[in-house]
């Protein structure tokens, strides 16, 4: 009676014409990752967010998501690539990417308007209209849309998704198979898709999740808000289950980090 | 030792060929074009195959109507026009000194009601052998690149430039002339080939001279003795020994295609089936001068009078016909003619096509023509003005910027000056990082519970927030100096005054979540509003 490995070998080589290694696994290596610029952040992903994959960055409002995605999208363009930011609820601020670092030039920012325009209104009936335009679904739809056709485009080191604003029951609402997609495209393309939002809608699609929670808000002289700190939790990496890393590291179960607003870095500079 | 050499390229019913030429799916058909007023039209041109069926030059419309299957058509002059500068540049890659036949003195004072509807250049293409072969295979190649190009067209080549000129004229198909046999060549050719002088042709056939060779055998002297001067032209031009001062023309490039449509066209689909005939013709007199397109230029003349342009700019000059034509689909797709469009003018400029030796460790960039599609498909779905890069206003006015079309230079990237960046790059990575907002557009209007002149609590038309923290105010105003009015609310209006009081704020949810966000007060309107959180 043959062993296991002796069928599996057999099956192999009949059918290694056209199949190579059919029963065996496909290796997994481990994939590049980007530094995101933030020490602890880059300590805690051992190198920073993964290139080619879906990276989500979840947590509430003032969780430091949107400081986070900056700081990795200034590190990016600093190395002269080109990055895309896909504004779901028109809530990118200029002036703070400019002060992270992010060089506007290299920055494609897609803002999604409330109102559709003028093309789709022309073919679609005026009661369709009138539905689609009291829906928050048509801008959630203009943003998948856009970070779908910038993923496919190619070239762009970083897309970033912000749903950060949209709706917990909107974001869930996203099927499953649109998140493989991007998964695919950012594959193909070497490119990251950073998704900002209330809780992880990605689901097995996404090679790195990131909790953020607002931890402490420090003020100087009791009239400046001087610093806020947040802290990263890795609820999720993908990776983890591949062969350990050639060289182990012990990796924290979280990082603090600490953001300032302009004006005090702009004093201490003085 | 004769030193010249030339060839006649001659399009005749040129109305019917302009107007045939983007549309080759008719000249299976008997076509005719008319012109003159309504209740006067003639048919001015026609082909090969409505000439079968009994149509001619001059048959009035209503005759005209009364044949079979019979394809009418209206003369366009803007056709015409195009297909003409057309023509000239197919000829003007064989040659670069040519002569406007049609443009000659002698050739005008006896241009003949049919010819008025032809075109034809003569080209000087003495020296050409070693590029072109022999005179029958450079006929050749010309007739094959017009052919291309769309026209049909009949050439003669010979020494003598008049003979030339005429053997193209009234013999179809390639004539190439031996030297001393031009006599001979035009001796079968009518009187009417010299012009239509009636005094001349009715004198010359009482006499019973009927072509250019009876005329040619005539004695000079005598000729001349009854006729004047202008007899020993005749003449010479009979005898095909004619003497002519070529005047070389320079033909400007001008990349345009004109298409005047039977009925007004409504479908895009159809509207692009043309475009895309005319981008393939742009293209390819583009690439004929190792040129590409820069731009490309649509004007629509709508049925109701008015026109409608729209352009398209690539970010590298392209010969892709596909990409190209692409565009002109997006860019009309999101701005539509707003009736149908009765004719076509596209309009391109030429650019120079670059080369880009691309580094192996350089870092990965969109593809350009890709990212024009790529960003004319994010435009049709988002808008024209949402989609760029921000530029920031040079003001301490909140949420000041403005955009600037996406442009990703592979070239520049790193080496321009960073828009607001604070950090150059490849500086050390910084110590502290920026806390950084997120607006909201509009800002939500909120009204807020004030305590000792300090927000203690707002509420929002959804949900009460409880102030844990405030940080303020910060006052802020800018262009009272020069404005007249004031801002009325806090979006930012052009160069309108503004004042307002901010607070950042620590404040808890009912739901017990913290969140730090950034509160305005507007003292001339006194309305307070969240403008943006701290994330």
């Amino acid at each position: 009676m043959p062993s296991a490995a002796v069928l599996q070998m057999e099956i192999e080589r009949s059918l290694a014409a056209r199949f190579p290694a059919a029963l065996s696994p496909a290796p997994q290596t481990l994939g590049e990752a980007a530094a995101t610029g933030v020490t602890a952040v880059d300590t805690l992903l051992q190198g920073g967010l993964p290139v080619g994959a879906v990276s989500e960055l979840i947590g509430a409002e003032s969780s430091g998501r949107t400081s986070l995605a900056l700081a990795f999208v200034a590190s990016r363009t600093a190395e002269g690539r080109v990055c895309a930011w896909v504004d779901t609820n028109d809530a990118f601020d200029p002036e703070s990417a400019a002060g992270s670092g992010v060089d506007l030039n290299q920055l494609l920012w897609v803002r999604c308007r409330s109102t559709p325009c003028s093309q789709s209104s022309r073919d679609v009936p005026q009661a369709e209209r009138r539905r689609s335009q009291s829906l928050p679904w048509t801008l959630l739809d203009q943003a998948l849309r856009a970070t779908d056709l910038l993923l496919h485009a190619g070239g762009f080191a970083a897309v970033v998704l912000d749903l950060a604003t949209t709706a917990q029951e909107h974001g869930n609402r996203i099927p499953a198979a649109t998140w493989w997609r991007f998964r695919q495209a950012a594959g193909s393309t070497h490119c990251s898709l950073v998704v900002l939002g209330r809780s992880a809608y990605a689901q097995s699609s996404a090679a790195i999740v990131l909790e953020c929670v607002a931890r402490q808000a420090r003020a100087s002289g009791g009239t400046i808000l001087s610093s806020l700190q947040y802290d990263v939790t890795l609820k999720r990496d993908r990776s983890a289950c591949i062969s350990p890393r050639p060289i182990p590291a012990r990796r924290p179960a979280a990082s603090t980090w600490t953001t300032q607003p302009g004006w005090t870095q702009r004093t201490r500079r003085a | 030792m004769n030193f010249e050499l030339y060839a006649c390229v001659h399009a005749a019913e040129l109305p019917a060929q302009a107007l045939l030429r983007l549309r080759p799916e008719l000249r299976a058909q008997p076509v005719v074009v008319l012109e003159g007023p309504a209740a006067q039209q003639a048919v001015c041109a026609l082909n090969q195959r409505a000439r079968q069926r009994g149509a001619v030059p001059g048959m009035a419309r209503l005759d005209v109507e009364s044949l079979p299957e019979m394809k009418l058509l209206w003369r366009s002059v803007q056709a015409e026009t195009v297909a003409r500068s057309i023509l000239l540049e197919c000829v003007s890659q064989f040659s670069p000194r040519i002569d406007d036949a049609l443009g000659d003195a002698c050739w005008d004072e006896g241009r003949q009601a049919g010819q008025a509807t032809a075109c034809a250049f003569v080209l000087d293409i003495q020296g050409t052998e070693r590029l072109f072969g022999a005179p029958e295979q450079l006929a050749q190649r010309l007739r094959s690149c017009l052919s291309a190009a769309g026209f049909h067209v009949s050439i003669a080549v010979s020494a003598n430039f008049h003979t030339a000129r005429l053997v193209a004229a009234h013999r179809g198909g390639i004539r190439v002339i031996a030297t001393g046999q031009e006599a001979a060549m035009l001796a079968g050719l009518p009187l009417t080939a010299l012009g239509r002088d009636a005094d001349l042709a009715e004198i010359l056939a009482h006499w019973g001279i009927r072509n250019l060779g009876e005329l040619a055998a005539l004695p000079e002297a005598e000729l001349v003795t009854r006729f004047g001067a202008k007899a020993r032209a005749w003449s010479a031009l009979a005898q095909g020994r004619a003497a002519h001062l070529f005047r070389p023309i320079q033909p400007a490039l001008r990349l345009e295609e004109f298409c005047a449509f039977e009925t007004p066209v409504a479908q895009m689909d159809s509207l692009l089936f043309t475009a895309a005939r005319m981008i393939d013709c742009l293209a390819q007199r583009a690439e004929s001068r190792a040129l590409a397109l820069a731009t490309i230029t649509a004007r629509m003349r709508l049925e109701d009078g008015s026109w409608h342009q729209r352009a398209i700019r690539p970010a590298l000059p392209s010969l892709d016909r596909r990409f190209l034509l692409k565009l002109v689909q997006m860019e009309l797709g999101a701005h539509p003619p707003q009736a149908a469009v009765t004719s076509l003018l596209l309009q391109a400029e030429p650019g120079q096509s670059r080369q880009m030796q691309l580094g192996l460790f350089a870092p990965q960039m969109p593809e350009p023509s890709r990212l024009d599609i790529t960003l004319a498909r994010l435009k049709s779905i988002v808008g024209e003005d949402r989609v760029g890069s921000p530029v920031l206003e040079d003001t301490h006015r909140a949420d000041s910027f403005h955009m600037l079309g996406f442009v990703a230079d592979r070239a520049g990237a790193g080496q321009r000056p960073q828009n607001g960046s604070v950090q150059a790059p490849g500086a050390p990575e910084r110590q502290s990082h920026r806390l950084s907002l997120r607006r909201m557009r509009p800002p939500r209007p909120v009204n807020v519970l004030l305590h000792a002149d300090r927000p203690v609590a707002f509420h929002d038309r959804k949900q009460s927030f409880k102030i844990t923290a405030a940080y303020g105010p910060w006052n802020s105003s800018g262009c009272w100096w020069s404005a007249a009015t004031w801002e009325s609310g806090p979006e930012p209006h052009g160069s309108a005054a503004w004042n307002s009081v901010e607070w950042d704020v620590l404040a808890t949810s009912p739901d017990g979540a913290p969140c730090a966000c950034l509160l305005s007060h507007h003292p001339q309107s006194n309305v307070w509003h969240l403008e943006a959180f701290y994330d």
